[in-house]
């Protein structure tokens, strides 16, 4: 408790200092600034299936986003541009048992904390410069393309060429957890465990692996640019693994645990995606991703869209992904077969108002070799597949203050199946002051593998918010309470109450 | 007794939440304040539409880039509420320009500007006199009040309907236009061959870009960069929310038409042109979901906590886009006690979470045996396992394991096809996942080497 205290200090710092700046006298200055903060807390509790633990979650968020915009002076339309964004968040459970962040219990859990927080991003931004084909970001920035959503922290440089071609270059330190610079595991590759094990035993928890090195990162990309019919991209990245960590699973008869220490990839991937709309007959685009140290192909898709009227769309899609992890892990040699998902898709507009959607298909999951005799690397070319249909329903009609929108869906197959819908309502009140929130949602559900595992789960979410004025700029309260019923759980109720503020100077 | 009385609360809190949506969408009483329009007294059939009788409109006469739509978005341009009636092409007969009337086109530099001409510039044909307080009606039938305002009536003495034309949500400088040789049918279609002009007649985004073409600034073209035309908030994002609903990209745009199953197909749109998507969208409208720590409805429905293994086992990539598997996964179901090595605390009292071993790992190799599930979906075992619980048997017998292949009684090698191939590359790029099964004097990673 003491630990997460002492971690709330700086963000609770940080919202005074906002605060008394937002609120403050008033100067006149170049730039445009704007502050904006959310709190959500959430009480809810979570059983495991076994009955015991129960975990009491009190959830307590809190993100805090400073921008600066125009930094530059005065703006031109075609002139530079330079900017700053950042945002900090706190996201603590004061439900949590300090047993579980105790290495010396038996309930500890590796790399639990109470209340990390973390910088989400927090960079400055050019744009426009040298005749406006020159940009660049400094900082904690997120890399969002075929590759997947990452972060890092570093520089990237951009140029357009007067070529319809934009390069883009970026190097710097993946964000990873474990190290002191306020960070989460998200945007690391998955199918290891990291973090600081500063408090652990070598003995304890080996296959929590130590990360107290930066992970070096650099990428390139290359894409299209002036061309409203065609986009492409192609894109490299490669990061870098320089941890020494633990190799051994168990403890030697020695007692000595083997490591690794020199310097080995994380991830190198090479990614290309496309879209091709020549003209209003509808889309084609396509993507593809190789790992070099899987030595594979891990993901390629192909979607056409058929614009069939003004207002029905027709489209099929197919996807077809390897799992793929970080070069640390023993599960990129698990890994054998692709999932591959093939979806027909529709979409008619019946009005601006209404609208609805049917995608259906099926996934196809493939098994190397005879299943009698599979492991054996002598028949690996067998392949045996099965297929899981699936089907979506969406319709949304949307009035002047309000919608309505249906989701229903049905997984079958083999390993269980999820057949329901959730039906939401959203209206507005006195011109937007307040806000009402119902959703109902009925599912019927069964897990193949664990046959107790079924059920059939109605709940409803009622919820409301308000926008009190001479809050900020922009403001809003909100509460949420959510009941769901079924024989698994018996009652299970959940309070969400959130506020968002905003404030412009 | 107690399922009884569970009955009735759940009845209750069904009749609740009914009553709730049956208030929700209650009609509104109609707002009785404004008068109905009072019916024309005299009969005039001509510029109460496009074309006389309602026809449609020839898609060549509609603005470029209209062809097959069904008419503007109401978010741009903002209903209309027209009290007139006026026929452009029995004006354009009698000699009139677009400039005759509208010469305030050509000089506008704002879209807020109203360029409907000033009822005095009717009076010079059509007789009537507005020069006094009171308006005065000409002498002729064209000069009659109900010749253009509808539903006029003698009674309504000097009352007409509004005309109303909200400002559109977009900056426009019609004298730029002007200046580089843009004629009005460029945008607007052959209005002077209709009788009444309606907002269909109003420019569409899809022939802007006929012109707007640079992807950047000082190209020497204009610019197709969004907020050239389109509102902005302070940090250069398009504003998306106004009274009239949200400003969504059409279909044609990318491909990125915000449709009802957006949900499901966003990514490839965004992974291919996530500049694109940051046109309108900041870091935290991504984040809130991909790493959002409030689970978003849209994607998880209500009770997903008890159904989200069986999702996970369905499609699993949907979950590794948000969420890392090795800490967010297996942090919660170590706490919860779902998993094989997690805290003994949490596991001790527990019983089996998979199949019995008969199926699970000493049964045949077919569907319901681990090693099938874990080929099937392998992220699935990811979320719930450390590698120390494959390598426990999957290792060679040095370091602790059954061993591999034949040798050892038991098939446990996982490697799969293709292996030996590029096994020597992946042991120089990273030798760990190696060493965790082999002993470094293991003739089989000698023959890697």
């Amino acid at each position: 408790m003491l630990a997460g205290m002492r971690r709330s200090v700086p963000v609770a710092a940080a919202c005074v200092a906002c605060v008394v700046w937002c609120f403050g006298e008033r100067r006149a200055s170049a730039y445009e600034s704007e502050v904006d903060a959310s709190v959500a807390a959430q009480f809810y509790s979570l059983e495991s299936p076994y009955g015991e633990p129960l975990l009491r979650r009190r959830r307590y968020t809190n993100t805090l986003g400073i921008a600066l915009y125009d930094l530059q002076g005065d703006r031109s339309p075609r002139g530079p541009v330079l900017s700053f964004r950042s945002r900090v968040r706190l996201d603590a459970d004061l439900g949590q048992d300090p047993a579980e962040r105790d290495p010396n219990s038996a309930r500890f859990v590796p790399g639990l904390e109470q209340a990390p927080f973390d910088l989400m991003y927090a960079y400055l931004e050019g744009d426009r410069y040298f005749g406006g084909g020159f940009g660049f970001k400094l900082g904690r920035q997120y890399v969002a393309d075929v590759l997947g959503w990452w972060s890092f922290d570093g520089a990237e440089v951009a140029l357009a060429t007067p070529a319809h071609l934009r390069l883009e270059a970026y190097g710097g330190l993946e964000q990873r957890s474990g190290l002191p610079l306020l960070t989460t595991p998200r945007f690391q590759a998955d199918g290891v465990a990291r973090g600081s094990r500063d408090d652990l035993r070598s003995d304890q928890w080996t296959s929590y692996l130590n990360q107290s090195a930066v992970a070096p990162a650099l990428g390139v990309a290359l894409e299209t640019s002036d061309l409203w019919w065609l986009h492409a991209r192609v894109t490299y990245r490669r990061v870098t693994n320089r941890d020494s960590v633990v190799v051994s699973p168990f403890l030697p008869a020695d007692g000595v645990l083997r490591t690794v220490t020199e310097d080995r990839i994380s991830t190198e991937r090479v990614g290309g995606s496309l879209r091709l709309q020549p003209l209003s007959f509808g889309a084609l685009s396509g993507s593809i991703v190789y790992d070099f140290y899987a030595g594979l192909v891990s993901q390629q898709a192909v979607a056409l869209d058929a614009y069939a009227s003004a207002r029905l769309t027709l489209g099929a899609d197919y996807e077809r992904i390897v799992p793929t992890f970080d070069a640390d892990s023993v599960f990129n040699w698990f890994a054998h077969s692709a999932m591959t998902s093939y979806t027909a898709r529709s979409v008619y507009t019946f009005s601006r108002r209404l609208d609805a959607a049917l995608d259906f298909g099926a996934r196809e999951y493939q098994t190397l070799g005879d299943p009698a005799t599979y492991a054996t690397t002598s028949n690996e070319s067998a392949v045996r597949r099965e297929l899981d249909p699936f089907a979506l329903l969406f319709g949304r009609y949307r009035f002047n203050d309000g919608s309505v929108s249906l989701r229903s869906q049905a997984e079958l197959g083999a390993r269980g199946h999820r057949v329901g819908a959730d039906v939401t309502t959203r209206k507005l009140f006195a011109n937007g002051y307040y806000d009402g929130l119902v959703v109902l949602s009925l599912y019927d559900f069964k897990d193949e593998l664990r046959p107790d595992r079924y059920a059939t789960s109605f709940s409803y979410v009622l919820g409301g918010g308000l926008r009190p004025g001479g809050l900020g700029d922009r403001a809003r309260l909100g509460l949420e309470w959510e009941h769901t019923m079924n024989r698994l759980v018996g009652q299970r109720y959940r309070l969400l109450a959130t506020l968002d503020l905003t404030v412009l100077r | 007794m107690k399922r009884q009385r569970d009955f009735g609360l759940h009845l209750l809190l069904a009749a609740c939440v009914a009553s709730l949506l049956v208030a929700w969408f209650a009609p509104v009483r109609a707002d009785t304040s404004m008068p109905a329009p009072a019916p024309s007294a005299t009969t005039l059939v001509h510029g109460l539409a496009p074309l006389p009788g309602g026809r449609t409109v020839p898609e060549a006469w509609r603005p470029p880039g209209a062809q097959g739509d069904a008419g503007p978005s109401p978010v741009i341009f903002p209903a209309q509420r027209l009290g007139l009636r006026f026929d452009h092409a029995r004006h354009v007969a009698l000699g009139a320009t677009c400039a005759t009337c509208h010469d305030k086109a050509k000089t506008s530099r704002s879209s807020a500007d109203s360029l409907l001409p000033a009822g005095t510039r009717c009076d010079g044909c059509h007789g009537t006199n507005p020069r006094t307080q009171t308006v005065t009606a000409g002498t002729e039938s064209i000069g009659a009040c109900a010749t253009c305002h509808l539903g006029y009536r003698p009674e309504d003495g000097q009352l007409v309907l509004r005309t109303s034309l909200p400002r559109p949500h977009l900056r426009f400088d019609h004298a730029v236009h002007a200046e580089r040789g843009v004629d009005c049918a460029a945008c607007h279609g052959a209005v002077g061959s209709l009788e009444l002009a309606t907002v269909d007649q109003l420019p569409r985004m899809r022939a802007c870009f006929g012109c707007h073409t640079a992807d950047r600034p000082n190209a020497g073209k204009p610019s197709r960069a969004c907020p050239t035309c389109h509102l902005t908030e302070r940090d250069t994002l398009l504003v998306t929310s106004f009274a009239e609903g949200r400003l969504e990209p059409p279909r044609w745009l990318h491909d990125a038409e915000h449709g009802p199953d957006w949900i499901e197909r966003h990514k490839r749109i965004a992974g291919d042109d996530s500049r694109f998507c940051a046109s309108c969208h900041a870091e935290r409208f991504c984040t809130d979901c991909h790493d959002g720590r409030l689970r978003p409805r849209q994607v998880h429905p209500n009770d997903f906590l008890n159904m989200h293994a069986i999702a996970a086992r369905q499609n699993s990539p949907t979950c590794t886009s948000c969420h890392h598997e090795q800490s967010f996964c297996l942090g919660c179901h170590q706490r919860a006690g779902v998993t094989m090595s997690g805290p003994l605390g949490n596991i001790a009292e527990r019983g089996r979470f998979h199949p019995p071993p008969a199926v699970w790992t000493e049964g045949p190799r077919g569907p319901g045996h681990h090693a099938w599930e874990a080929e099937r979906n392998l992220n699935a075992c990811v979320s719930c396992h450390t590698e120390r619980d494959c390598v426990s048997c999957h290792a060679t017998a040095v370091v602790g394991g059954y061993g591999s292949g034949s040798s050892s009684g038991r098939r446990t090698d996982p490697h799969p096809a293709g292996f030996a191939a590029r096994c020597g590359r992946a042991l120089r790029q990273n030798p760990r996942p190696c060493l965790v099964c082999h002993d470094p004097a293991d003739p089989e990673l000698a023959s890697c080497r």
